[in-house]
């Protein structure tokens, strides 16, 4: 099935000046690997807490819950012109009220973080459909903490300390599995 | 699910290539030994971040999907037949995640748009694949040159070299692999992509790359 012709040969760029593609890599090869790994890095920068948000929900990953997704529905039209820019700006935007949504099949949970006194953070949930649910915050080399939404699906959590957190929702009649939104930075 | 321990490189071993140390850190997870998973978490991050990037797929949402894919290596530690193929099967999970969160994204802007009270302000765009750099970026002629010349190549050339510039060389086989430009069983050969950008580069003029 495979009709391609020998890779080298079905390119016009194979004169005296090109490389052979099945040659060996050379230094110079290596040595501009090296620096487009720099520039690539340079351009669109890895978020500095990544890592930690990856290791962390690692750590969730044992709990069985299904991850939820969150939406966004703003943020790559905000991101499409100059990510680095857009990631330097988003280092260090002040602490203000943001809304994020999460779901899961079915479930959608909507969470408001605002700022608290100290520097900590208010969490306002709401969850539809409306239903009982416990709900878990979990932080590292923190203590879960949880609290129940009242019947409408509403919940808070008045005052955490800023970091990195995940949610762990269960509904209280046991129904349905448990679902964890992914970590994110409070 | 030891049985495979033996085909695994020396870990002690000169020239261990992320790949290899991919290999290593699910066999000790699965072992119970976390530690090698964390570090792996670390250096394989950036490699991951660029591939979901590529797809188009906005800043936060990226996030997540890295982290997500993260959380599905652990969860199916115990599932993935080839220890040695988990750098690969990172990057096609990764990737796959991306062009999911892509199309939700586009349903999520139609049915935005489809509303009565939609703004004009916002139109339906997707991410442009390559921002232009700053020039901040770019300071050295050398740079913008090297980057203008990756701009030069097809798209997958491109997405190519970006992932492998970030991984060892003699990972470059199982990256190709892994975005669908399989180069055959022999590594560390220059491959196409590569050999295109230095022919490129070299009618650019004559610069020091190492």
């Amino acid at each position: 099935m495979d009709v391609t012709p020998e890779p080298n040969k079905d390119e016009e760029a194979v004169g005296d000046l090109s490389y052979d593609p099945k040659g060996m890599l050379d230094a110079d090869d290596g040595a501009v690997l090296t620096r487009l790994a720099q520039l690539v890095d340079a351009v669109d920068p890895v978020p500095s807490d990544l890592v930690e948000r990856s290791l962390f929900a690692i750590t969730l990953a044992g709990l069985e819950a299904d991850l939820m997704e969150a939406v966004y529905l703003d943020a790559p039209l905000a991101g499409v012109r100059g990510a680095a820019a857009a990631a330097r700006a988003d280092d260090t935007a002040p602490a203000e009220a943001k809304t994020i949504t999460f779901t899961h099949d079915s479930l959608t949970v909507m969470i408001s973080l605002s700022p608290s006194a100290g520097g900590r953070v208010r969490i306002d949930g709401w969850a539809a459909p409306a239903a009982g649910l416990d709900v878990e915050l979990h932080r590292p080399g923190a203590d879960v903490v949880t609290v129940a939404s009242d019947e409408d699906g509403r919940f808070a959590f008045d005052s955490v300390e800023r970091g990195r957190a995940s949610l762990v929702v269960r509904r209280t009649d046991g129904g349905g599995g448990a679902v964890s939104t992914p970590v994110i930075e409070l | 699910m030891t049985g495979s321990r033996e085909a695994l490189p020396d870990v002690d071993g000169p020239g261990l290539t992320l790949g290899d140390r991919a290999a290593i850190a699910l066999t000790e997870y699965r072992e119970g030994n976390h530690q090698a998973l964390g570090d792996l978490v670390r250096e394989a991050t950036p490699l991951l971040w660029h591939t979901v990037r590529a797809q188009g797929v906005g800043h936060d949402a990226a996030e997540d999907v890295v982290q997500s894919t993260w959380v599905a290596l652990v969860r199916h530690a115990d599932s993935i037949a080839e220890p040695k193929a988990v750098l690969k099967w990172l990057l096609v999970t990764a990737k796959r995640a991306a062009w999911e969160a892509v199309r939700k994204h586009r349903d999520d802007e139609k049915r935005r748009t489809e509303l009565p009270d939609d703004s004009p302000e916002h139109p339906m765009a997707l991410p442009a694949k390559d921002p232009l750099p700053d020039d901040e970026v770019l300071r050295e002629e050398r740079d913008r040159i090297l980057w203008m010349s990756l701009q030069q190549l097809p798209g997958r050339c491109q997405e190519l070299l970006r992932l492998v510039s970030l991984a060892d060389r003699p990972d470059y086989r199982h990256i190709s692999a892994a975005i669908g430009m399989p180069m055959g069983s022999i590594g560390s050969t220059r491959g196409r992509c590569l050999a295109k950008l230095r022919t490129i580069l070299d009618e650019q003029g004559d610069f020091s790359w190492t």
